[in-house]
């Protein structure tokens, strides 16, 4: 079921790769990297929003599973569905795929921060996986309006 | 069940179009046509039948009453529906119009109003509102009240929202809208409507357009 509410730009980029990655084929493990890390700078220290896309290499799928950060009292994964969002137990990262976290799809939500983040700043947060070992991702604040796709 | 149908068509289409994508085979005019379609996406659409302003008497930020038709008559006018414990739509869309309004001259600034619903009262107390669109913008208008009020006055300008709902974990889960809806200084008309993709680039480019009443 959740599955099936993925938005489908991440879940068509999802399976793009993982249709078109023909190169290694086999069972070789999951090999995890994050990019594209960001967290616009929120409007009060009560909630923020985290972007990020975690690519994996290897032949194996993996789950999200749970974040973690010392700048937030919680950090919970979400799908948007339709006009509201839900919050999800784990997110999959496919074989020769990637889990996508972008503005209007998935999205990290970290609800009480302990301080008022601004651009500039950098939040750390951890990443859990089911199978892989966890991340730890340096996710820069940018502007209330960044947009990743101008870069500004 | 319909938003799960339309959930499931929407990723049968991107199952589809990534398909045809990848396909080995070499019938490959048609993605592209879909692609380009798609970079030449608008931001504003403007109507030809303009909705109402709906009449709505809620409570502002100051905890006084605020009639929007007579508050906003003869002024450019953009409203959204959105709550404030919404970490990614809601303040993007407020913080675009922030920015693009600074680009406008302090006159035209005045002039414009731009009004904050919340589709969550219950949270959304005059104060929480207050102090929240204060961190994006201190002219903006927030406004709370009754729900069922919000909803029929986002209905008449075709927005739906749904109330605020505990989820199976009990955690609370908030609707917001998915449109800024612009109603021009000389009909009072809603006759512009910008989606949740539109940027600051994209406001900046219209609003000296939509402070004068003009098409963007």
């Amino acid at each position: 079921m959740n599955r099936l509410t993925v938005p489908g730009c991440a879940l068509a980029g999802a399976l793009l790769l993982a249709g078109c990655g023909s190169g290694s084929d086999g069972s070789s493990a999951a090999e995890l990297s994050v990019s594209s890390s960001y967290m616009p700078q929120p409007v009060t220290a009560e909630m923020a929003a985290g972007f990020l896309t975690i690519a994996n290499k290897g032949g194996t799928k993996d789950e999200l599973t749970s974040v973690t950060s010392d700048a937030a009292g919680s950090v919970t994964v979400h799908e948007t569905v339709g006009q509201s969002m839900k919050e999800v137990k784990a997110l999959p990262v496919p074989a020769h795929g990637q889990l996508v976290f972008q503005s209007g799809g998935n999205h990290l939500m970290f609800e009480n921060l302990r301080r008022q983040l601004k651009q500039g700043q950098t939040v750390t947060l951890k990443l859990h996986f089911a199978k892989s070992r966890p991340l730890t991702v340096e996710m820069p604040v940018k502007s209330a309006t960044y947009n990743p796709a101008t870069g500004h | 069940m319909r938003k799960k149908t339309l959930a499931v068509a929407a990723l049968l289409a991107a199952a589809a179009l990534t398909l045809s994508a990848c396909g080995s085979g070499d019938k490959g005019d048609s993605p592209v046509a879909v692609v380009s379609e798609d970079t030449s996406h608008k931001a504003a659409t403007v109507l030809d039948t303009p909705f109402e302003k709906p009449d709505l008497v809620l409570t502002d930020t100051h905890g006084k009453k605020y009639d929007l038709r007579a508050e906003t008559k003869g002024r450019p006018t953009l409203i959204y529906f959105g709550y404030t414990h919404c970490p990614d739509i809601c303040p993007l869309t407020m913080s675009n119009i922030a920015v693009a309004k600074k680009a406008l001259p302090k006159a035209e600034q005045a002039e414009l109003r731009v009004v904050f619903v919340t589709t969550d009262p219950k949270r959304d107390t005059p104060s929480e509102l207050g102090t929240w669109l204060k961190g994006i913008d201190t002219q903006f208008i927030g406004l709370t009240g009754d729900f069922a009020t919000i909803q029929a006055g986002a209905r008449s300008m075709g927005i739906s929202i749904e109330p605020t709902t505990k989820d199976k974990n009990g955690k609370t889960v908030s609707v917001h809208g998915t449109q800024v809806v612009a109603f021009s200084p000389k009909t009072d008309g809603g006759y512009v409507l910008y989606d949740q993709d539109a940027t600051v680039d994209d406001y900046t480019k219209d609003l000296p357009k939509l402070i004068k009443g003009e098409n963007p």
